[in-house]
């Protein structure tokens, strides 16, 4: 009997201890969400610089709502007169938000290009200008020949931005800019390229993912 | 002879606290490499606590200038580290130009600065605690409001 209630003892232990693992695993697990960051990514291929700038989402989410500088309060942004001409944003991207994938402006001129679209819930800008002349400051420096190649190339634009961050930044009634609830839906969002532009010989990203050193 | 051991384990004891003390907010470490021919090396490897103790030395009314500076923002400070510290190693920034390198990046709970050029390279690192503990104590500095 004693040697009964000894190893009914030693059992519950051990399933004490099982249980206990499998809650440490599964907190584990909870805690192994990876992190997202934002990451900017300037490549300039005629001087051979790149400079990457990757910051945690959470620490953006954290740091933020601290700074009352400027027109920056409590995370959020005051915009001044902004006039939407009686518009209900928020009504119109729902619309947009539940309507099929589309494209739906289309600007060709002879040298530019603009198109917006919906995909797969995000809102999709492209825009390409073949007669850019923001290569101004390379012309302008003749005394770096090799930038000569890069002249005339144009700007391409293309931005992804997720829809639900789109509603995040739609400003309230005090014409408010909430970038705390935008960090965090794109902190929601599902990895991806937001920002690229190609600009003679610049080159910009932005995109989000899991690397923390934007070795993508 | 039992006596002399008891003195020598509290003597040990002692120092091993001491060590505990003044390593437990980590250690700030300088190096500069010149890559001149007889360039200067230096190499330094400081108890971020020293950092903190010196401070306590420094004249109140020299720090005013920086205390108001940085009040309005300890918050931020505050958060941003906090926030830092328990994130992992994260490179921050990487500047890479045809003959320059530079790095600020947190590393097992210190922020790292190394830069790598064609004349030296230097690296930094101070832990964030002591970074925040420093912080706090510049801001204490100033007059109370």
């Amino acid at each position: 009997m004693n040697k009964n209630s000894q190893l009914g003892a030693v059992l519950c232990l051990l399933a004490a201890v099982v249980v206990m693992g499998a809650v440490a695993v599964k907190k584990t697990a909870a805690a192994a969400t990876p992190e997202k960051f934002i990451h900017v990514r300037v490549n300039d291929v005629s001087k051979g610089e790149m400079v990457s700038v990757n910051v945690p989402l959470s620490l953006a989410e954290k740091v933020i709502p601290t700074i009352h500088n400027g027109n920056l309060h409590n995370g959020k942004v005051t915009i001044g007169n902004m006039d939407m001409q009686d518009v209900d944003v928020r009504a119109l991207l729902a619309a947009v938000a539940s309507s099929p994938d589309n494209e739906f402006v289309t600007v060709k001129e002879k040298d530019q290009e603009v198109r917006v679209a919906k995909s797969k819930g995000n809102f999709i800008i492209h825009v390409t200008d073949l007669n850019s002349d923001s290569d101004e400051s390379n012309k302008s420096d003749k005394s770096d020949k090799s930038d000569k190649k890069y002249e005339k190339r144009g700007q391409k634009v293309d931005i992804t931005i997720p829809i639900s961050v789109v509603n995040a930044l739609v400003p309230n009634e005090k014409q408010e800019l909430d970038l705390v609830a935008a960090i965090h839906a794109l902190s929601n969002a599902s990895e991806a390229l937001l920002v690229t532009v190609h600009d003679g010989t610049q080159d910009v990203r932005i995109w989000i993912d899991s690397q923390n050193d934007g070795s993508k | 002879m039992i006596l002399l051991a008891k003195l020598a384990l509290g003597a040990l004891g002692t120092v091993v606290a001491a060590g505990g003390v003044i390593s437990s907010e980590g250690f700030v470490s300088v190096r500069v490499h010149e890559k001149k021919p007889g360039g200067t090396h230096i190499s330094l490897i400081v108890p971020a606590m020293v950092l903190d103790t010196g401070l306590h030395f420094v004249p109140k009314e020299n720090l005013q200038d920086a205390s108001e500076q940085v009040r309005p923002w300890l918050p931020t400070i505050h958060a941003a580290i906090d926030a830092m510290r328990s994130e992992g190693d994260t490179t921050f920034v990487e500047v890479k130009e045809e003959n320059q390198h530079v790095t600020v990046a947190t590393r097992n709970g210190a922020i790292v600065v190394d830069v790598d050029d064609d004349g030296e390279t230097v690296h930094v690192s101070t832990p964030l605690r002591a970074i925040d503990n420093a912080i706090d104590q510049i801001a204490a500095a100033g007059p109370k409001n």
